[in-house]
């Protein structure tokens, strides 16, 4: 068994049928391999880099190792993008690339880039093969690696020579180790008991972590007014009465206010990322701190906690629930007063009944909510519409929102969408897009119609960056820069070219027959909507201000005062 | 013209030990550069399978946070911080 058999190897040891991939010179070892595997489904995207986010989307839907595979130079650069908004997100991820023979490395032959040395900063471990011999441990050890702890890519960089030569050492799967915890609750709970205004402060790494359930039950258990982070979303589900939705930077005004008046923060699985935060000096100001993550380097990292528990949070969150149900939390007027708020400062804005008025992203986003089935997954591209869809739509799991949150990666929705696709063939995958990020990987259409996915394409299409736009409007004294997009192609002719059925819409009116074609049709179907182009994201903290100066819609300020004070 | 000169920054010593892989030493340098410190010395020396890497460093940010950072590499087995005569020991 050579090298690049060995690696299909261990895909089929590891449960791994699907992976995302684009052939080249160097790794042409393995996908020779491919022919002769029919074990491995292999899903050939239109450019590298949407093979990394396509196995990154794999992985969100489905908790599952996310696989993509390219060959060296261009083809390892390509994937950079893709495999650093894993990183940022947390996403368990084996990237395989070829490389140049061993020989030839370093001698600026032809496609070789120096990956190891490029990828870095972007990944949790990498490794590049210089004996053949070592590839079964450092294959077991990198997928061990991707998915344990908190997950992350891990990229194995083989030269050509190494996948064509015979590997002598047999594989020997490691043994999971189970996550360590710190089942120790003694402090968190006195500190917890005794706070009259506590609030729940989740982010993606619960569902990271497959503690969904374990938070459901702790936060019934607590009853604790939540908010969550842009990758939290989700966590509580759809009914949980409790929840006050995003906070930060287009969080709720009451999610917000709730930071801001609460005495603790209990933290779980976030990171206290800056556009959740805002300026950290005026972050939750009166408030002590629980914080529960699998990873220790995020405890004390931005704002010291009082007290920190570290390791798997479905056993942490369970010893809590346990003393929580044969004891409640008394903060019943702490309860009342955050439905309150969300009451008045939730993200209740009154839609235009006026049929042929101009369609609003905000509420496109609501009446979609209102319409799909409740296993939607809904893999969103960067800018407006990312926030309408993070403040509009109702998500009852956080893996039914796929979103990138640390890099911001536009172009991340399409292949995402793809790749979760795969993952739940049966669920209805939608791609909401901006005009922006739509051009950004629209070669994915393509891969969709090859595929015949039955992904559903939404273009929110405002002509514009929208997003930049906002911001050169309300913080560069509306000096527009670069962000016209007028001359947008026509995206109904575009997906007709690729053999994928289109349609249009412009008026409210049309909103909802729009998208019940959309769901009902068997198959892809991109529904183009053109909404306005001034339309903004409210509410908005200034980047690098305070969450208690939230920016809202112009003329529902003075009522916003009026009700949320 | 002369330029106002910087504040001093705080030093610290971190000694390392970390398995003898490729690009050790790079991963090393590489997050000790984004959590915002300045390689001032370094000092390393190979041993059977592994390198101990003494750094020493100047930065603002509290020294912890880059202390856990390195702890996190998956290669590194011990990173030891000198605090004058003692040292603080942390093993991944």
């Amino acid at each position: 068994m050579n090298g690049a058999q060995h690696i299909l190897e261990a895909f089929h040891r590891h449960n791994i049928s699907t992976v995302f991939g684009y052939p080249g010179g160097c790794i042409m070892p393995l996908y020779d391999a491919l022919v002769d595997d029919v074990g491995v489904e292999h899903v050939l995207c239109r450019h590298e880099q949407a093979c990394a986010l396509a196995a990154d989307g794999y992985a969100r839907a489905s908790g599952k190792l996310g696989v993509c595979i390219a060959t060296s130079g261009p083809g390892a650069t390509n994937l950079i993008t893709g495999v650093a908004n894993a990183h940022r997100d947390s996403i368990p991820m084996l990237v395989i690339t070829g490389q140049v023979p061993s020989g030839l490395i370093g001698t600026d032959a032809f496609q070789e880039t120096d990956v190891l040395g490029m990828a870095l900063g972007i990944v949790k471990h990498s490794y590049l093969i210089d004996n053949a011999d070592e590839l079964p441990a450092i294959l077991e050890e990198a997928m061990e690696l991707a998915e344990g702890g908190r997950p992350g890519p891990v990229w194995i960089d083989i030269p050509k020579d190494i996948l064509l030569t015979e590997v002598a050492q047999a594989a020997t799967p490691t043994e999971q180790k189970p996550a360590r915890a710190q089942t120790d609750i003694t402090d968190a709970l006195a500190m917890l008991r005794s706070a009259k205004k506590p609030l729940l402060y989740s982010g993606g790494g619960v569902s990271l972590a497959h503690a969904e359930t374990a938070f459901r039950e702790f936060a019934e258990a607590s009853g604790m007014p939540g908010v969550v982070t842009l990758k939290g979303i989700g966590n509580a589900g759809k009914h949980n009465p409790n929840d006050l939705g995003m906070l930060g930077m287009h969080g709720s005004r009451a999610a917000n206010k709730a930071v801001d008046e609460c005495d603790l923060l209990f933290v779980v699985g976030a990171r206290l990322d800056d556009r959740a935060t805002g300026k950290l000096d005026g972050f939750a100001p009166n408030a002590r701190m629980i914080h529960i993550d699998a990873d220790a380097a995020e405890i004390n990292k931005l704002r010291p906690a009082d007290t920190a528990l570290r390791g798997d949070l479905n056993s942490i969150l369970e010893a809590f629930t346990k003393a929580l149900k044969d004891a409640p939390l008394k903060i019943g007027d702490w309860q009342t007063l955050c439905k309150t708020w969300c009451t008045t400062g939730g993200f209740h804005t009154a839609d235009n009944e006026e049929a042929l008025a101009p369609i609003t992203g905000p509420a496109f986003i609501r009446q979609m909510s209102r319409i799909t089935p409740d296993d939607t997954i809904i893999a969103c591209d960067v800018g407006q519409h990312q926030m309408w869809v993070a403040q509009h739509y109702h998500f009852d799991h956080p893996r039914h929102h796929l979103t990138s949150g640390g890099l911001g990666t536009m172009g991340f929705g399409m292949p995402a969408a793809i790749g979760a696709q795969f993952a739940d063939r049966s669920s209805t995958v939608i791609n909401v897009t901006g005009d922006g990020s739509f051009m950004m990987n629209a070669q994915e259409l393509a891969t969709i119609r090859r595929y015949n996915l039955p992904v559903k394409l939404i273009v929110l299409d405002n002509q514009c960056l929208g997003m930049v736009r906002q911001q050169q409007e309300l913080f560069y004294n509306n000096r527009e820069s670069q962000i016209n997009l007028d001359d947008n192609p026509d995206f109904v002719a575009m997906a007709r070219a690729f053999d994928i059925p289109a349609l249009h819409i412009e008026r409210t009116d049309q909103i909802r027959r729009g998208i019940e074609t959309l769901l009902a049709y068997d198959g892809p179907m991109l529904l183009h909507v053109s909404i306005s182009r001034e339309e903004n994201v409210w509410p908005i903290v200034k980047p690098g201000g305070s969450n208690k100066d939230m920016i809202d819609e112009p003329r529902r300020t003075n009522a916003n005062k009026e009700q949320v004070a | 013209m002369s330029q106002p000169r910087e504040a001093s920054k705080p030093s610290y010593t971190l000694n390392c030990r970390m398995a003898h892989e490729a690009a050790a030493l790079e991963r090393l340098c590489q997050v000790v550069r984004i959590r915002g410190f300045r390689i001032s010395r370094m000092n390393m020396e190979s041993a059977g399978g592994h390198l101990d890497i003494a750094l020493t460093l100047e930065g603002s940010r509290p020294i912890s946070m880059l202390q856990s950072q390195l702890e996190k590499l998956h290669t590194v087995a011990s990173v030891d911080l000198e605090l004058g005569d003692r040292v603080q020991s942390c093993s991944a």
